[in-house]
């Protein structure tokens, strides 16, 4: 379990990559990760790829985040769900908040 | 020593050439007409022939020409004896093979110089005779060599044909084996994973690094990693592999499922391009990093690039053998015509661009590997995934935990690893750490922690919800959670029994709660209402069954 992240080369975009199991554990790292974004970021990517587990913890997470960070970017994006894990995000709805890739 | 064979049907001209020759000390033998030559020639090893022109049975004239048919590979030369002083028997001499000829009355000077000198000619002639062999026998062998190497690097470019829809492109390596490489994969959630590599030079030593770095990056892409580790690994690997001198400039791109993002890791490549059917450039994608396998891990850079595509958007990466094309006059085929071509005609293909690059060559030699990749940017379809075969080992599995426990360990993400390595139970992983998640922190948030989900409603509540469970955690005891669980190969179900010492919910959760994505909490019930097969609660409320359906 872990949290990386990763600015783009043209400080737009901001990655955060959640490897193993996204819960409450991370509630700290991740309010971090994205509490001192730079003014250029307009995009922040939540990269699920290695991600194998998650929990309602972790939606009540990404929904702060959301709340935090919502006036000053364009996009939140929740990229490369594993199936199980964008089911779990389409039955709590988190399409219509989200964009879910 | 050499041997001579004398082929004369009368005595006198063998006795007084063979006492001449002997005193030299050659080795003679003696045949008495053409034929009798032949059958000597087939048993003995004969270095020079001395031959009559008149003789019975077969003459001189068609002895040396079969002579010289059976003896092609190595000179054999064929001396003429003659008395004939016409012009007409000489052309004739020579005409059948006759590489010189010996007067009557023989002088003894003239055999001798004559004999020696062909003799060096015939001992060189077998020395390039040995040589060829030997040259013949490596060119075989290196053949050989080839065709196993070019089976290896063949079979290592597995997916070269497929996603024909999604790539266009064209690799002409400027010798045999290509210092370019192209490698493409799909991930488990249908990612579409490529990568343009130039190894430092081309041909065989500049191909070798092709293998081991087409077997990490399926690997990775298997895992479904990002292109920046992707890079990492490749670097590394090529760090510890090539010599000092080489490296390996790549382009490492992935296409999303839904086709609308990619992601770049873009290592010293020359520029590559968005563009769009028609070949405007919308974006120009540069070199960001040094190229694999020059830095140590530490100094490695992972910054991407990211951009939206849609499906009227291509991304073309070629390799520097394209621009650094020169024609006749030294003049590079450059960025400036590159682009232009892109725009020759709507939807170019890797085929025309290469062509118009070698009609710029004009017929120059082409210097370097040449390789274009053009990557339209459609949605995939994932990879239909093996199904693993379910165990057919019925069990039971269960753990008490007590306060300490409780404390000290994180047993849902234990049981989920324990579950996960039972055949068929792996893909289902997710959801069962959900639903044992769900239920686990629910038992102890709610039912031993005695915790409040309303704090989260407050102003930073959702923090001061946790920081208060972490300080309720620090002072629990006498507590007690039992976790049952139960598989079945029969009904191909989980059941999972939760139950937990706490005093049990006032309000029993359920479907009463709207599964709204505005709710502070409650959300986590509801989606184990969604993922289970069935989810009862006790009378009091401290137990929660569930079943988990598996087909």
């Amino acid at each position: 379990m872990s949290l990386t992240k990763n600015e783009s080369v043209d400080g737009t975009t901001l990655t955060i990559q959640i490897k193993g199991k996204f819960d409450f554990n991370l509630v700290q790292s991740f309010r971090q990760a994205y509490a001192q974004m730079s003014d250029k970021t307009v995009k922040v990517i939540i990269d699920l790829r290695e991600t194998d587990y998650m929990d309602s913890s972790a939606l009540g997470m990404l929904l702060n985040m959301k709340k935090t960070i919502e006036g000053q970017v364009k996009t939140i994006e929740i990229s490369n769900c594993q199936p199980q894990l964008r089911k779990i995000l389409q039955i709590s709805r988190f399409d219509k908040k989200f964009d879910i890739s | 020593m050499m041997h001579v064979l004398i082929v004369d049907d009368q005595a006198l001209n063998r006795i007084l050439l063979s006492k001449m020759l002997e005193q030299e000390g050659y080795k003679i033998s003696f045949a008495y007409n053409g034929l009798d030559a032949l059958n000597v020639l087939k048993r003995e090893e004969i270095d020079i022939v001395l031959l009559d022109v008149l003789m019975p049975v077969m003459d001189g004239f068609e002895a040396a020409e079969k002579i010289k048919q059976l003896n092609s590979e190595v000179y054999l030369p064929i001396i003429f004896i003659t008395s004939l002083e016409d012009q007409a028997s000489f052309e004739r001499c020579l005409a059948v093979g006759g590489d010189d000829f010996i007067h009557k009355p023989f002088e003894k000077v003239i055999l001798h110089a004559k004999i020696k000198a062909h003799s060096r000619t015939r001992e060189l002639s077998k020395k390039a005779n040995q040589q060829k062999k030997l040259l013949e026998y490596h060119h075989n062998q290196i053949e050989r060599e080839h065709e196993i190497i070019e089976h290896i690097f063949s079979n290592s470019l597995e997916n070269q044909g497929k996603f024909k829809e999604y790539l266009d492109f064209n690799l002409s390596p400027a010798s045999m084996f290509n210092g370019d490489v192209f490698l493409v994969a799909q991930s488990p959630i249908g990612n579409l994973y490529c990568m343009l590599g130039d190894f430092t030079g081309h041909g065989l030593a500049a191909a070798i690094g092709a293998l081991p770095v087409s077997r990490v990056f399926y690997t990775m892409v298997q895992k479904g990693m990002a292109v920046n580790d992707i890079a990492c690994e490749l670097n590394l690997l090529l760090y510890n592999l090539l010599p000092g001198h080489m490296f390996c400039a790549a382009n490492i791109i992935e296409l999303s499922a839904s086709g609308k993002s990619v992601s770049a890791w873009l290592g010293g490549l020359p520029d590559a391009y968005l563009i769009d059917n028609n070949g405007n450039v919308k974006q120009t994608l540069e070199s960001q990093h040094m190229a694999l396998g020059i830095l140590d891990e530490q100094e490695f850079e992972y910054e991407v690039i990211h951009f939206e595509a849609d499906p009227s958007t291509r991304l073309v990466l070629a390799t520097d053998g394209i621009i650094e094309t020169a024609n006749h006059s030294d003049t590079f085929f450059g960025e400036e015509r590159f682009l232009q071509t892109l725009k020759a005609k709507p939807m170019i293909s890797s085929e025309d661009i290469i062509q118009s690059v070698s009609k710029f060559a004009n017929g120059s030699e082409q210097q370097d590997d040449l390789s274009i990749v053009l990557l339209n940017c459609l949605p995939l379809i994932p990879q239909e995934q093996e199904r693993e075969a379910f165990s057919t080992l019925a069990f039971n599995l269960s753990l008490s935990l007590n306060s300490q426990q409780i404390k000290k360990t994180d047993p849902v993400y234990d049981v989920v690893n324990i579950l996960s390595s039972v055949e068929g139970l792996k893909a289902h992983r997710s959801n069962i750490f959900l639903l044992l998640s769900e239920a686990y922190n629910n038992a102890l948030d709610h039912g031993v922690l005695g915790l409040d989900s309303e704090i989260k409603k407050q102003e930073d509540g959702f923090f001061r919800y946790y920081e208060l469970r972490e300080a309720a955690l620090a002072n629990l005891t006498g507590a007690m959670i039992i976790i049952d669980m139960r598989y079945c190969p029969d009904t191909l179900c989980l059941y999972f029994i939760i139950c937990d010492s706490g005093r049990g919910f006032s309000n029993k959760p359920g479907a009463s709660e709207p599964t709204l994505v505005n709710n502070e909490f409650g959300r986590g019930l509801s989606l184990l209402e969604e993922i289970a097969e069935k989810v009862t609660y006790n009378a009091s409320g401290n137990q929660v069954e569930m079943c988990y359906k598996l087909s």
